[in-house]
């Protein structure tokens, strides 16, 4: 496929090591492709995630954690930590401790986990555009 | 705090918005594409709805 002006590209950060880069993408939400200068894409990826996130904590959502005797929280706590650095900031600062009792506890997890996994699903585009799988 | 199918709607327009970002490249596609998502997600959970209706919890 031909590139695009405007979506072109010889990525600032080709140069970067393919496991540094998906680490970037993971940590901050739309990095990635902003590395590879895909600057539009970053900033909707990176403004979806976010406000997804926020709603969730805003909604009382829980940032779920590995609970012994339970195998869906592990799923959930890999979701979770999908969200990268917005995860450790919300855990640092108190936030998303997730009250069961809230009536919109479990909006708040839906949104929480789609944030997560949304961003796992970047990651791997990351991946595709670096080994040229994905030419924009 | 808003009501459920607020929620809905914006939970489907963030995904919407995402899966066109992610898997369509040009403009045109990229409407089509976002519209097609943003209302089978929210018609699908209404019509879902609508279908376990008939069921009560109890």
């Amino acid at each position: 496929m031909v590139a695009k002006a405007g979506e072109k590209r010889t990525p600032p950060a080709a140069r970067l090591p393919l496991p540094a880069l998906m680490v970037a993408a993971w940590l901050v939400p739309g990095l990635g492709h902003l590395l590879l200068g895909r600057r539009q894409r970053a900033g909707v990826f990176a403004a979806v995630i976010l406000i997804a996130f926020i709603v969730g904590i805003a909604l009382d959502g829980e940032l779920i954690l590995p609970r012994a005797g339970d195998p869906l929280s592990y799923l959930a706590a890999i979701a979770n930590l999908g969200s990268g650095v917005l995860f450790f900031i919300a855990r640092m600062a108190g936030l998303g401790g997730g009250v069961v009792t809230a009536v919109s506890y479990e909006y708040g997890n839906t949104f929480l986990l789609t944030a997560g996994m949304m961003n796992l699903l970047l990651v791997l585009d990351t991946h595709d555009i670096v080994v040229g799988k994905k030419d924009w | 705090m808003l009501d459920h199918l607020s929620l809905l709607l914006l939970h489907a327009l963030l995904i919407a918005v995402f899966f066109t970002f992610l898997w369509k490249r040009e403009s045109a596609a990229r409407w089509r594409y976002f519209w097609k998502v943003f209302l089978a997600l929210s018609l699908g959970a209404i019509a879902l709805g609508w279908l376990m209706y008939p069921f009560p919890r109890t």
